[in-house]
């Protein structure tokens, strides 16, 4: 454990969670803001979200987007730090299960769709079409830099007013 | 002992100050991100989000008896046709044979299949030529790019997402239709049975005249079959 307390001393993995974190999310929230009814489809897909009253869906397909982006600067200007990542780690969590089912219940229903590795679908993440176990492991990566952005004690590269 | 306990109380009073700036930097963030998201939505020339329209009616729709309709050779008979108690079918075409019978999804939904769809589409052209009208109307719900890159000759734009911007001016055109055949890419694509759903219960279009091409754009291609290019009024 100390040697994980030396390095997050360094503020180095934290600054790369930042910039990741914050870079991806930035662009995750511009491309959906640009298709907003594109959005709207895939969360609908998802089924996770209930279809009545309308307004839960309609909401979270408008606010979502705004969301990411916000995070995402909050991140890059480390301004809000840990409740960007608190909120950014929220998402992960809700969306890399719904990815999962996502794919799993696509698996079959084509030819070339043989396994969950084999599904290529677009997630609604905001970066098109991609295979599944890909958005699968890029998830988890994403989820372990917000848990670390979160988590770090690092006094170093926390960025803006102190990072909350 | 005194000072341990005042460094632990002090350790405490740091921690919950700590939760409390967190849940308050948290909710800030959700409120503005509320704040911003709904004020693009507002501000947004096209594509805007309702909040309060389905934009996915035929999801929740269930088969109503008397409402489906077996749509034999471009005829459709409404009161002898009733298939509710048989399950949900749609006729492939020549409508005299068991195996032309396919089973499809319990939503209430009149589906065409490709030969009913050219069928009822040379029907149109040939009354249009000869009269300049006609009781077939194509309805295409993809987006406008898709549309103007190609569409079945003489279908009108209606994207489902800005239907009610678009359905003022098509509607006396709709009305006067006796078949409204709704369609957008086929596969996947369910835009149709949505648009399909809300010209009956939105936009108030006798359900009777409306029907899904479900095989879509893309097997309207796929079978070789005339397309126009670029925008079109009839």
């Amino acid at each position: 454990m100390s040697f994980i307390r030396q390095i997050d001393a360094t503020g180095i993995p934290l600054l790369l969670a930042r910039f990741i974190l914050g870079l991806i999310f930035l662009s995750y929230g511009i491309n959906k803001v640009a298709d907003p009814i594109g959005f709207l489809k895939s969360i609908n897909n998802y089924g996770i979200l209930p279809t009545s009253p309308v307004w839960i869906l309609n909401g979270v397909a408008v606010i979502l987007p705004a969301a990411e982006i916000l995070c995402g600067l909050s991140l890059l200007a480390g301004l809000a730090l840990r409740p960007a990542a608190l909120i950014v780690t929220g998402m992960l969590c809700a969306f890399t299960p719904a990815v999962y089912f996502l794919g799993a219940g696509l698996v079959g229903t084509q030819p070339e769709f043989t396994s969950l590795c084999a599904v290529i679908a677009d997630c609604g993440c905001g970066a098109g079409p991609i295979p599944i176990c890909e958005k699968l492991m890029t998830n988890t990566g994403l989820l372990l830099l917000s848990l670390w952005a979160f988590l770090s004690k690092s006094k170093r590269f926390r960025g803006g007013l102190g990072g909350g | 002992m005194n000072s341990d306990l005042k460094t632990d109380e002090s350790e405490s009073a740091d921690d919950s100050n700590c939760v409390k700036s967190l849940l308050t930097g948290t909710l800030l963030l959700l409120v503005i991100s509320a704040a911003i998201g709904l004020t693009i939505n507002t501000l947004r020339p096209g594509n805007k989000i309702d909040l309060s329209r389905d934009y996915f009616p035929s999801r929740a729709s269930s088969l109503e008896p008397g409402q489906r309709v077996l749509q034999e050779n471009g005829t459709s008979n409404p009161e002898e046709g009733d298939l509710s108690s048989q399950g949900n079918e749609v006729s492939s075409g020549d409508g005299n044979s068991d195996e032309s019978i396919e089973t499809v999804p319990d939503d209430g939904m009149q589906r065409l299949s490709f030969e009913d769809v050219r069928d009822h589409f040379e029907t149109g052209e040939a009354e249009f030529e000869s009269s300049g009208e006609s009781i077939v109307v194509f309805v295409d719900a993809r987006v406008k790019d898709q549309y103007e890159d190609g569409h079945i000759p003489g279908s009108v734009w209606l994207y489902h997402y800005e239907s009610e911007s678009l359905i003022d001016d098509l509607k006396p055109q709709l009305e006067m239709a006796f078949f409204v055949i709704v369609y957008c890419n086929g596969g996947d694509c369910e835009d149709s049975l949505h648009l399909a759903s809300d010209l009956g219960s939105l936009y108030g279009l006798p359900p009777e005249n409306i029907y899904v091409y479900e095989g879509g754009f893309n097997e309207w291609k796929e079978m070789q079959m005339p397309i126009t290019v670029g925008t079109e009024v009839r």
